[in-house]
């Protein structure tokens, strides 16, 4: 109990203290908290809500759920055909040398800055880590499995999506969590480097004409999205591998 | 469901619970499984590694036959070839005079590991399901076919619960109960009983028994335990190892129906596996 | 033998017909002049490695990455040990590193911008800031794990708290700790680039952004494969200093994902 007020406190006193310390602070770089919350209210809520924060969430969601579906498929390709992994673990090791976010600037002299650049530069970035994690989990699964598959005779569909999907799904989901924040980084990276518009782009406007309260706003809100899509797709992963997670409580628990 | 007239070889009556192959004759001298010098070797050339070497051995309708040997003999590799997952390198692996080249329809495995056999992401229930879902039934013989397994082996109450919340001994249960609900005619177990304890161990050889009276099925039972060997088995294979290859087929005359207590307790039972254990134990 | 030479011709062919389809595009100008063909980019790569501005920058992207890299290693510890050690302390951090955890140090590269500039600093405060979080919290799991039995024993010889902390609960950790590093490493790169490309910091991130304002694709091209070379060398180090501290510890294998 008393833990708990600690953990609900902490973070609480930290904002009062943040608020009061700032309240009268003439620091250019540290404006006032209100100052900030006022900037973020007039600009987030709801002036460049539509232009801005619903633009760049589109984007996120949309390069992620290609890089997510493109990833266990091509996954699932790689590892259940030799020849075709042969082929690609070279490059696939090679690319993911790369970071993602210096992909951009390719992208950028590629397509341009438009929004089409930006999705792509979000997609093919996210890819990587869930396609490999597919491709760590095929391969893991048991040959025991597969027996049972082969002797009650499965067909092909009900061993990919009955047996190799499920049983690959908690690795493919570490995968999708790293391709999530990969996604977000270059989400803002993308904005940055080559836009007007956009969360990321506002926010380094901001800081370039020296409005620090907008900049700051923005900063808070990236974090707050940030850690808003992380709690989301907990949520999601918790629900879709219940089992997965019964199942290692029940086994550290023996 | 109608009920095949196959000419027995046994003196039981064979219902089977499936199968409609009027074309699949079977006489007075073909045995269901026909089992003829197989061998198997991995690798190849000079390097090749002899696992199986020349097992001739047979299995009648209706008849629950042990093998035994010691462990790493190749028992395992064995019920592979004969459940079609791995083919054979020589000699002949056939059911009712068909060789074996996938896996048949008409057999079904237990696996020594359940909890690598079971899918932990399925319900009891649906683990009995999904080797059903290709055969497109009707929405209520699967039901019953679902629910007359479950009962079989007593699990009706856990039918909505992950294998993994229960027990070893129940986790095998559901393996069974996936194989009954499937409709074998021959059924296959790996050491079914080897990762269980002593007490659920009986309980399982016992429902084994009873599987084989109820749903008249044939048995195939590869262990390392003499005992019960001895107490399933009509016959028992004995294998010597290495590489694998037969040294007796015995012949086990205890009366039916067997009980734990005094089956176990017949001087009869201590000379038959005296006689499986000698065997074992003789310097080969 | 043979077996290992049917994969091997099939990674060359791989690369093979990727180079051919890329130099097949360029020379068809399908992207115009934003995509020079590879033999272009493959003798500017040649030339760029010939200049001193290239070591520099390099030397600078890998010095940042490593300073910072070492800094966060030693400061996360401490933490964690702090952390993890004082229930108090771990319920008052909770919230906040739970909240900062997800969020990268893209986010905040703006203020460190503003109060930094584009300086060395500014790269190794961002540095700092998306690795020690990391290691922070595997080494508060790691000190967690700590097996209550071995604490005890070590009390009952008369251990006192630092000597249990130094020669128990930090081993015992350390597979942790060794799993946070090795991903910390990569990532300390790419935060590093990121910082050059987007803030201006020294090293080669800053030169991939000179090359695409310049229209300079040759060297941009050239630019992102010696950072996927340098991302593999960084990734393949990291592995073998792992293996190599801690082949000893029984559940290192354990705690690998």
């Amino acid at each position: 109990m008393r833990n708990w007020l600690i953990g609900a406190g902490a973070p609480v006193l930290l904002l009062v203290a943040w608020w009061f310390l700032s309240e009268s602070s003439l620091d250019p770089f540290f404006p006032p908290l209100r100052t900030i919350v006022g900037r973020f209210q007039e600009l987030w809520l709801f002036e460049h809500f539509q232009s801005d924060v619903l633009l760049s969430l589109g984007n996120l969601f949309l390069g992620f759920a290609i890089a997510a579906f493109a990833g266990i498929a091509i996954g699932f390709v790689t590892a259940l055909v030799p020849p075709v992994r042969w082929m690609v673990d070279p490059l696939i090791h090679f690319l993911r040398g790369i970071p993602p976010v210096a992909l951009v600037p390719i992208f950028i002299s590629l397509i341009g800055f438009g929004t089409q650049m930006r999705v792509t530069s979000i997609a093919l970035a996210a890819l990587f880590p869930t396609m490999i994690a597919t491709v760590d989990g095929i391969r893991g699964v048991g040959n025991d499995l597969m027996d049972v598959a082969r002797v009650y005779r499965l067909t092909r569909r009900e061993r990919v999506l009955n047996i190799l999907l499920p049983a690959a799904a908690p690795q493919i989901f570490s995968g999708l969590q790293v391709s999530l924040q990969v996604a977000f980084i270059v989400m803002i990276a993308s904005e940055m480097l080559g836009s007007s518009q956009g969360i990321g782009a506002m926010t380094l406007l901001a800081q370039q004409s020296f409005m620090t309260a907008d900049m700051w706003a923005g900063i808070l809100l990236l974090g707050v999205i940030g850690f808003l899509v992380n709690v989301l797709f907990s949520l999601l992963r918790r629900k879709v591998l219940s089992w997965y997670i019964g199942s290692r409580r029940m086994a550290r628990a023996a | 469901m109608s009920i095949r007239q196959a000419p027995s070889l046994s003196t039981r009556n064979r219902k089977s619970a499936m199968a409609q192959q009027p074309e699949t004759r079977i006489n007075a001298t073909t045995p269901r499984l026909d089992v003829a010098h197989l061998a198997k070797s991995y690798g190849s050339g000079e390097k090749s590694h002899a696992v199986i070497e020349d097992l001739t051995f047979t299995v009648d309708a209706g008849e629950v036959v042990c093998i035994v040997g010691p462990s790493g003999v190749g028992k395992t590799t064995l019920l592979k070839c004969l459940a079609g997952l791995h083919p054979a390198s020589s000699g002949r692996a056939a059911i009712d005079g068909r060789p074996i080249s996938g896996p048949p329809r008409e057999m079904a495995l237990v696996f020594q590991d359940y909890n690598r056999s079971l899918m932990p992401w399925l319900t009891v229930r649906k683990n009995l399901v999904l080797p059903l879902r290709h055969l497109k039934l009707p929405a209520a013989e699967l039901k019953e076919r679902c629910d007359s397994a479950l009962a079989a082996v007593g699990l009706s109450h856990a039918d909505n619960q992950y294998s993994w919340q229960l027990s070893g001994g129940m986790q095998q249960r559901v393996a069974i109960a996936r194989a009954l609900a499937y409709r074998p005619e021959i059924l296959i177990m790996d050491e079914p009983f080897a990762s269980v304890d002593a007490q659920t161990r009986f309980d399982l050889e016992d429902l084994c028994l009873k599987i084989r009276k109820d749903f008249n099925m044939t048995i195939l039972v590869v262990t390392h335990d003499i005992d019960e060997a001895v107490y399933l088995a009509d016959r028992v294979v004995v294998l010597g190892s290495k590489p694998a290859r037969v040294l007796k087929i015995v012949g086990v005359d205890l009366p039916a129906p067997r009980d734990q207590i005094t089956t176990r307790s017949l001087p009869e039972f201590a000379r038959q596996r005296t006689e499986v254990l000698s065997l074992i134990k003789r310097p080969v | 033998m043979k077996g290992s030479i049917r994969p091997l011709t099939f990674s060359a062919l791989g690369i093979a017909a990727v180079l051919v389809i890329w130099q097949v595009l360029a020379e068809a100008k399908v992207a115009g002049n934003a995509l020079p063909p590879a033999t272009t980019v493959f003798s500017t790569l040649a030339t760029i490695l010939g200049t001193a501005t290239f070591w520099s920058s390099l030397g600078a992207t890998i010095g940042i990455a490593l300073l910072a890299l070492a800094l966060s290693a030693v400061a996360g510890v401490i933490l964690g040990l702090l952390v993890g050690t004082f229930e108090t302390v771990r319920f008052a951090t909770l919230a906040v590193l739970e909240f900062l955890k997800p969020v990268p140090p893209i986010v905040i590269l703006p203020l460190a911008v503003l109060v930094l500039g584009p300086t060395g600093e500014m790269s190794l405060f961002l540095v700092v800031f998306g690795c020690l979080l990391p290691i922070v919290m595997q080494t508060v799991d790691g000190v967690q794990s700590t097996d209550p039995v071995a604490r005890d024993t070590a009390r009952s010889y008369g251990m006192r708290e630092p000597e249990i902390l130094a020669r128990v609960v930090l081993p015992s950790a350390m597979p942790y700790i060794g799993t946070a590093m090795r991903v910390a490493a990569p990532a300390a790169l790419v935060v590093t680039v990121v910082a050059g490309l987007l803030g201006g910091g020294p090293g080669l991130g800053q030169s991939i952004y000179q090359a695409q304002a310049a229209g300079d694709y040759a060297s941009l091209y050239g630019m992102v494969i010696v950072l996927g070379v340098l991302g593999l060398l960084f990734q393949g180090a990291t592995r073998l200093a792992e293996r190599r501290v801690l082949h000893w510890h029984e559940s290192y294998r354990e705690v690998m994902p």
